[in-house]
């Protein structure tokens, strides 16, 4: 079943599109990789999403639901979890309390109930443990998004929109990040990742697509995009096939 | 020695309510980035309504100060709409205009309904206050010191103890991101300021007996609150108190020792110093970059 259904999509912040008509969908349980260089759109596909771009239109569904034209509030309590680009921990809270906000979107939960979930991320992310009562603007790259993505799952999302969870990150740390992305996905949440870098991403992802200036140029799975040799030389970074 | 704490005791009062009235300026800055020029208004405002409640209303003196602080909270919200909302995608400049035109509007407002005669409030208790080793703990300035004590503490503990201050706080540091953990971002600015004008209300209550209640004291009062504000460090909220009553002190006891006339500008020869030595301010923040 598609959890996310996007059709001609159309995006725009100023006077010119963003994203000039794309579909395309995401199925219960799969992690969906989208793939692009700078500027293409990646993260304007995530910010029209969650409400956050100012002119949108086009087919915009989460499961039964059009999402279109709704405040961001509203969407995320929907069970849309959006981990944007460049984390965004807030700079002057702890570890935990940013943890603890990410529940923000779940109305009437009990306390004992939302302690116990933050106690599982930091079983999720045990580098965490020791900064639970570090403040924000002290962590390092990887810190904060490790962060940032525990604080995403607080939200219970069904849908969870990750930007370039990568970005900025000593490959150990970024094998570490996917190693959970997959962990997520296998509790069962749906996962799109935007990402740069089509090594990693497609290393996990069940299917991918990739967007160039706006529009889809082309999808597949993992072994059908890195089989697409000119796909493979102008977006995926070469013939460096994991 | 009994002379020195006197002043200190007076100074520490009138240096409350700028405390008072600067913080409801900082959690604005901090809430939405805005200077406003109208916050010494919400005390004129609060203090006139008093006026009202109890001079024409002839309210008992708790229902009119609850009353006075409740609605100009619901005023705060209203301000918000008026001044902040409409701009608020227009970066800081435009706001700050139009808080300056509220204060000419609010001001003229309660100029054309009461006119230019100061109004004179009672003090909160009947008692004029005792004295102690040789200080007279005068009555309105005890009220007034222990309010803005409770308050203070109250606030400190909203905002790091509960999950709505933490609410708060996030808002204040990245609004986009608050709204996409589903924070009600529109409703913590709006929450702000209404705590913002109630808490100039308040100041504006306590200081009413005090000094005459005029159109001219929310200027004055907000002009030593920015200057508490610059003393304590921009946009801080332990400043905002420190500098509050850094500043009180020092006004009261350049009175006392150097002039009764240039007492004003002891307040500002301070920040001129502070300017010069230290920009960032007692507990100093990013200046520059805010300013
Ligand atoms: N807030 C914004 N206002 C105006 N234009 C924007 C904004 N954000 C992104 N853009 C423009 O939209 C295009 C796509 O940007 P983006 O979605 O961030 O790409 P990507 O995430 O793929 O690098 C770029 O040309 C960028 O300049
Ligand atoms: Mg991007």
């Amino acid at each position: 079943m598609k959890l996310l259904d996007i059709e001609n999509l159309t995006a725009r912040y100023n006077a010119s599109d963003v994203l000039k008509g794309i579909s395309f969908s995401v199925e219960e349980g799969e992690i969906v990789a989208l793939l692009g260089a700078n500027g293409a759109g990646k993260s304007t596909t995530l910010r029209a999403i969650s409400g956050l771009v100012p002119h949108v239109s086009g087919g915009l569904r989460l499961g039964d639901t059009s999402l279109l034209g709704l405040h961001t509030e509203a969407i995320v309590r929907l069970g849309v979890s959006h981990v944007p680009e460049g984390r965004r921990v807030f700079p002057g809270l702890t570890v935990e309390e940013n943890i603890i906000l990410g529940a923000s979107n779940r109305k009437g939960l009990q306390k004992a109930v939302l302690m116990r979930e933050v106690d599982e991320k930091f079983e999720l992310f045990p580098d965490l443990v020791r900064l639970r009562h570090t403040l924000g603007w002290k962590l390092s790259g990887g810190q904060l998004q490790m962060v940032a993505v525990a604080r995403g799952l607080m939200a219970k999302p069904r849908l969870l929109l990750l930007d370039e969870p990568s970005l900025g990150l000593a490959p150990i740390v970024v094998q570490q990040v996917f190693d959970i992305v997959t962990e997520i996905r296998r509790q069962g949440t749906t996962v799109l990742l935007v990402e740069q870098n089509a090594n990693i991403a497609l290393s996990i992802a069940d299917r991918g697509y990739v967007l160039e200036t706006g529009k889809l140029l082309v999808q597949g799975t993992p072994a059908e995009l890195w089989g697409n040799s000119q796909i493979r030389e102008a977006y995926l970074g070469g013939a460096s096939a994991a | 020695m009994a002379m020195f704490l006197q002043l200190l005791f007076t100074g520490m009062g009138i240096g409350a309510v700028y405390a008072l009235v600067s913080l409801g300026f900082v959690l604005l800055i901090c809430a939405a980035n805005i200077v406003n020029f109208a916050q010494g208004d919400f005390a004129m405002l609060g203090a006139y309504l008093l006026v009202l409640g109890l001079n024409v209303f002839s309210l008992p003196y708790p229902v009119a100060i609850v009353l006075t602080i409740l609605l100009m909270a619901i005023f705060g919200v209203l301000f918000a709409g008026a001044t902040y909302w409409p701009l608020r995608f227009r970066g800081a400049l435009p706001v700050i205009i139009s808080t300056i035109g509220a204060q000419i509007f609010l001001e003229n407002i309660v100029l054309y309904l009461y006119g230019p005669v100061p109004q004179v409030l009672p003090g909160v208790f009947n008692s004029p206050g005792f004295t102690v080793g040789g200080v007279f703990m005068d009555s309105q300035y005890l009220t007034i010191l222990a309010t803005a004590s409770l308050l203070v503490l109250l606030q400190y503990l909203v905002f790091e103890k509960t999950l709505l201050g933490k609410k708060i706080q996030a808002t204040n540091q990245d609004k986009e991101m608050a709204s996409l953990l589903g924070i009600p971002v529109v409703f913590m600015i709006l929450l702000t300021f209404a705590y913002s004008a109630a808490l100039g209300a308040v100041a504006g209550v306590l200081v009413g007996p005090i000094l005459f209640v005029s159109v001219g004291m929310g200027g004055s009062i907000a002009l030593k609150a920015f200057a508490a504000n610059i003393i304590g460090g921009y946009g801080s909220i332990p400043g905002a108190i420190v500098g509050g009553l850094l500043l009180g002190v020092a006004e009261t006891f350049g009175a006392a020792y150097i002039s009764v006339p240039y007492k004003d500008a002891f307040a500002f020869l301070i920040v001129l110093a502070f300017l010069a030595v230290r920009p960032q301010g007692l507990f100093g923040e990013k200046v520059a970059e805010k300013a």
